[in-house]
């Protein structure tokens, strides 16, 4: 299932199997030479693709899928090379793999099964790790596995040359390698988990919040890479004959790197520019490595002219283009429109549970400083309470333990008689808790509508998700903004984005954290006008955390105020108003007219 | 990397100006200019392209057939070397010339099997080479278990009854020691224990204290590791006081073993030729002296010169023919052919040619010529994959 509209999916389909099979032709046409250096370009790019469904989609920039190649490759070759090599050169297999000798498919299917096997247990260990240390991980699983074929001598040769493998890839087999790869990486960044993962890149934890489960989806991107490594490593095995595990190590990763890095990332449009332009720029440099003579003045020959381009075209790319080539949306994302403007009816309301959520002795210590100290709170449905308090009272925390963002030194909370304190924020957001941010949190590089759209495919098993999220984009009056970048809109846009992202989770309690901040008072009137929709039409209950005292006392029909992490007051907004507590918290304690 | 200019725009200007009949004769060159072998491939490359300049200056082989040399450099790197090899073949070469090492060489098997271009190791040395190559696969260097022999007959005469050994699975030349082992054995010596290392280790400490301890110590020592192995393990081992004879082979034939100081004193080992007064390696180092401006510190320039002059001679034995079926099945036959170091012969051979082995000193920080003696026939051990 993809996410995105079938119109662009089958135009980028097409266009990839169009661009190669011609590709294919015209190369062939110019005879054998050129068909080799088109068939290196595609195995080159099928693993590109492949860290692209990885990195581009994870954000998280990955040093060892040669590894994953390394793997696929001697895996498939073991099971082509001719028996007789096998034993002349490898003396020490064990006997069922020695006498094994398949075709060229069937090896390579196995190999990328292997591989994906191995990288599901892979995946599992590196996923915990986030950022900089996930990318150092990668990088050591790079050294471990080139360790691994060097040590492993029984099977691999060691360092010296794997060899005698047969040359069975040509440039057709090549062709449909990566027409496949170039498929699957298109399909899965729009498909729900790679829509998730994108999510995740963009902002972890709002991802978090609307249902995502980040790591999850991060391995299903690491298994779905590593098989596309170890296509391209079983092909350039078997397009090369000989292998060493030098071929998988630091040389050709800053090579594929480069191409991904220059093309863009994120996208399949990306790694096609990027391996374009770098094969093209390899491919001249390396025939004025051995000199040239240009009008009359000698160039001598300098070897390592290529290595030395490469890495001027990606500070060239880092300066000019940080975002890569291609930018970060694929081709027909720009070209083709796509789902029709304009506001559409809000459908119906969807069903919420009645039941309240019941907050016990709340306490929250960071270090030595205790933000929030042994706080009850009750929130029912239907009911619009206001949590107030000066700067740095605990708001944003208690709300941040409500949701799961941050875990509670102490306490637990209920909704009805489920105990959600221990749950993780996605699964509390499942559960019908949704939130916005502070500081905004959109996933700024994708659509508003794709924003809204991870929250619906991500909770109540993301059945109806265009419904709920068409119906909360237009509760929110930000239908007509449905197809552009979340991170170019206008502020107040941003917050009813995200206010309509946290609405797709179809909550029966919303938290919003400051909605009003930055909107001026016309749109801060239109604000409490829908908040009060929201409560009317559907029953929800929200928490509202604002210093716009105008928009907390019309609105709120119950308010609780928070002072130095302690609950001092809760009533209706005429009784806390006269609350003396509240005055010298606010006011300070001599000022008393 | 002016003479290589010089010789393309010799060419260049050669073929313009040549008659209607001359023929041009595509050497391609996938050797490594860089990484780990550009040690070796450098200097045969250079003395590579002295031969070539002699031969085309004077009008080519035969008169008639300019040589013109299509450069790749392959970075020490088996894959990359097939790539090479691909594209030399694209462009229709008559012969490819493949990396020093047969690690690499390997590489090219399927591709010049399947283009039946003749393909000759600049000086990879191991017997394996051609004989897993098939029939397009030639050697340019003494083999191993030819060197072995010389080296352990040589052991063996003057009195060393007990050997160890030290070498490196990571290539099939670096396991040269172990037909020293077999062939020290065959003449009654005693193996008193191997150890291994991988190639690019810099601490050698552990073996060195290993052998150090062996009581009673070993006669002399074995080993065909090169640069920068070579010099870490010599030191490590002196430092621990072991003072057994090391004996090498042709790998350490480099400006660096003669520059040890007194580590390097005494070093014994196996190469390709030895200048003596009058000698064709004599009269080849005038040559790259005068054409390069600085004395030849290494064989590996004159073993480059004897690869131009073997092609040239495979050229017109084969008639002057530039076919490349034709060259392989000439080049098969060679027989006494004068090079700068050696008589070299493949007729009989499967294309590990048969060529003089010598044995070098290390005295004084000079070279010593201690030998060229034939090996016995029938005590050298037969090609292996190891």
């Amino acid at each position: 299932m993809t996410t995105s509209p079938r119109k662009q999916i089958f135009a980028s389909i097409a266009a990839i199997i169009l661009a190669v099979v011609l590709a294919s032709l015209i190369s062939s046409a110019f005879g054998a030479a050129s068909e080799r250096v088109l068939t290196v370009f595609f195995i080159s790019l099928i693993a590109v693709v492949g860290m692209g469904v990885y990195s581009g989609n994870s954000g998280i920039l990955s040093f060892g899928h040669l590894s994953f190649m390394a793997i696929g490759a001697y895996a498939a070759s073991l099971l082509t090379l001719p028996a007789q090599l096998k034993i002349a050169t490898l003396p020490k297999l064990p006997e069922w793999l020695a006498t094994t000798e398949l075709g060229l498919l069937p090896a390579t299917v196995i190999a990328v099964l292997l591989t994906s096997v191995v990288a599901l247990f892979i995946g599992l260990a590196i996923g915990k790790l986030e950022g900089s240390a996930a990318v150092i991980a990668t990088l050591g699983l790079l050294i471990i596995v080139h360790g691994v074929a060097i040590g492993w001598r029984d099977v691999t040769r060691g360092s010296q040359t794997f060899f005698g493998i047969p040359r069975e890839t040509s440039l057709w087999v090549a062709a449909v390698g990566v027409i496949l790869a170039l498929v699957v990486a298109r399909l899965y960044r729009d498909s729900v988990s790679g829509l998730r993962l994108r999510a995740g890149r963009e902002n972890a934890i709002a991802a978090s919040a609307v249902g995502v489960r980040i790591q999850r989806e991060r391995l299903v991107s690491f298994v779905i890479s590593a098989a596309l490594m170890a296509l391209s490593g079983a092909l350039i095995a078997h397009f090369l004959g000989a292998i060493s595990p030098k071929k998988f190590y630091f040389t050709d990763t800053f090579l594929l790197l480069a191409m991904l890095i220059v093309g863009g990332m994120t996208t399949v449009t990306g790694a096609i520019t990027g391996a374009v332009a770098i094969t093209l720029v390899t491919e001249v440099l390396r025939r004025f490595e051995g000199g040239f003579s240009l009008g009359g003045l000698e160039i001598p020959a300098v070897f390592g002219t290529t290595q030395i381009g490469i890495g001027l075209i990606i500070l060239f790319a880092m300066f000019r283009k940080p975002d890569g080539l291609a930018g970060l949306k694929e081709w027909e994302e720009r070209l083709i429109p796509h789902r029709p403007e304009g506001d559409t009816d809000v459908v119906g309301a969807p069903s919420v549970s009645s039941q309240p959520l019941t907050a016990k002795g709340m306490t929250m210590q960071f270090g030595g400083l205790v933000a929030v100290h042994d706080v009850d709170i009750t929130l029912n449905p239907g009911e619009i309470t206001g949590l107030i308090g000066p700067n740095g009272s605990g708001k944003t925390t208690l709300m941040n333990m409500l949701s799961g963002v941050l875990v509670p030194t102490k306490g637990e909370f209920f909704l009805g008689s489920e105990k959600l304190s221990g749950l993780v924020s996605h699964e509390i957001a499942d559960r019908g808790i949704a939130r916005t941010f502070q500081n905004i949190r959109l996933f700024e590089n994708l659509s508003v509508f794709q924003n809204v759209l991870v929250a619906a495919l991500s909770t109540r098993g993301g059945k109806n998700a265009e419904a709920r999220t068409t119906a909360a984009l237009a509760r929110m009056g930000v239908a007509r903004h449905a197809d552009a970048d979340a991170g170019t809109l206008s502020y107040g846009d941003q917050r009813r984005v995200e206010i309509a992202r946290a609405l797709a989770c179809e909550p029966s309690l919303l938290f919003l954290d400051e909605p009003a901040a930055g909107m001026n008072r016309e749109e801060t009137d239109n604000l409490m006008e829908t908040l009060r929709g929201l409560t009317r039409d559907l029953g929800l209950g929200i928490l509202l955390v604002d210093h716009d005292l105008k928009l907390i006392n019309q609105l709120c029909d119950r308010l609780v105020v928070l002072n130095e992490g302690h609950l001092i007051a809760e009533g209706s907004p005429k009784d806390i108003q006269n609350n003396p507590a509240v005055i010298e918290a606010y006011l300070g304690p001599n000022r008393q007219d | 990397m002016k003479k290589t200019l010089l010789a393309s725009t010799m060419v260049a200007a050669a073929a313009f100006a040549a008659p209607a009949f001359a023929e041009t004769l595509k050497i391609g060159l996938a050797t490594a200019q860089t990484g780990g072998l550009a040690g070796y491939d450098g200097p045969v490359i250079e003395g590579l392209h002295i031969a070539v300049d002699e031969i085309n200056a004077a009008g080519g082989i035969n008169g008639n057939i300019m040589i013109e040399l299509i450069e790749k450099d392959v970075r020490s790197d088996a894959a990359q070397t097939a790539i090479a090899v691909q594209e030399l073949a694209d462009e229709g070469v008559s012969v490819i010339v493949l990396p020093c090492d047969a690690d690499p060489a390997l590489a090219a098997i399927g591709t010049v099997t399947s283009a039946q271009i003749p393909a000759i190791s600049t000086c990879a040395s191991s017997p394996t080479l051609p004989m897993i190559g098939g029939d397009f696969m030639f050697a340019n260097f003494p083999g191993d278990n030819v060197q072995a022999t010389v080296s352990a007959e040589w052991a063996h005469q003057q009195g060393h009854k007990s050997a160890y050994i030290i070498y490196s699975p990571d290539s099939q030349y670096t396991t040269m020691p172990l037909y020293f082992a077999d062939v020290f054995e065959a003449l009654g010596g005693e193996m008193l224990g191997q150890d291994t290392h991988s190639i690019g280790q810099q601490d050698f400490s552990a073996i060195a204290t290993r052998i150090a301890a062996l009581n009673p110590q070993p006669d002399v020592i074995m080993t065909s590791s090169y640069e920068p192995d070579f010099p870490s393990m010599l030191k490590a081992l002196r430092a621990a006081g072991v003072t057994a004879q090391m004996i090498g082979s042709d790998g350490i034939d480099s400006p660096t073993t003669f520059s040890l100081g007194d580590v390097g004193e005494g070093v014994v080992f196996t190469t390709a030729g030895y200048a003596t007064d009058g000698s064709p390696l004599a009269e080849f180092n005038a040559k790259y002296e005068a054409a390069s401006g600085k004395p030849s510190e290494t064989v590996f320039n004159a073993v480059g010169y004897d690869l131009a002059i073997v092609v040239a001679e495979a050229v017109k034995a084969a008639g002057g023919s530039t076919d490349p079926v034709a060259i392989r099945d000439a080049m098969a036959e060679l027989e006494n052919v004068r090079g700068a170091t050696s008589l070299i012969t493949y007729k009989g051979t499967n294309g590990m040619p048969v060529r003089e082995v010598t044995l070098i000193r290390v005295n004084g920080g000079e070279r010593e010529l201690v030998g060229q003696p034939s090996p016995t026939a029938e005590l050298i051990p037969a090609p292996r994959m190891q």
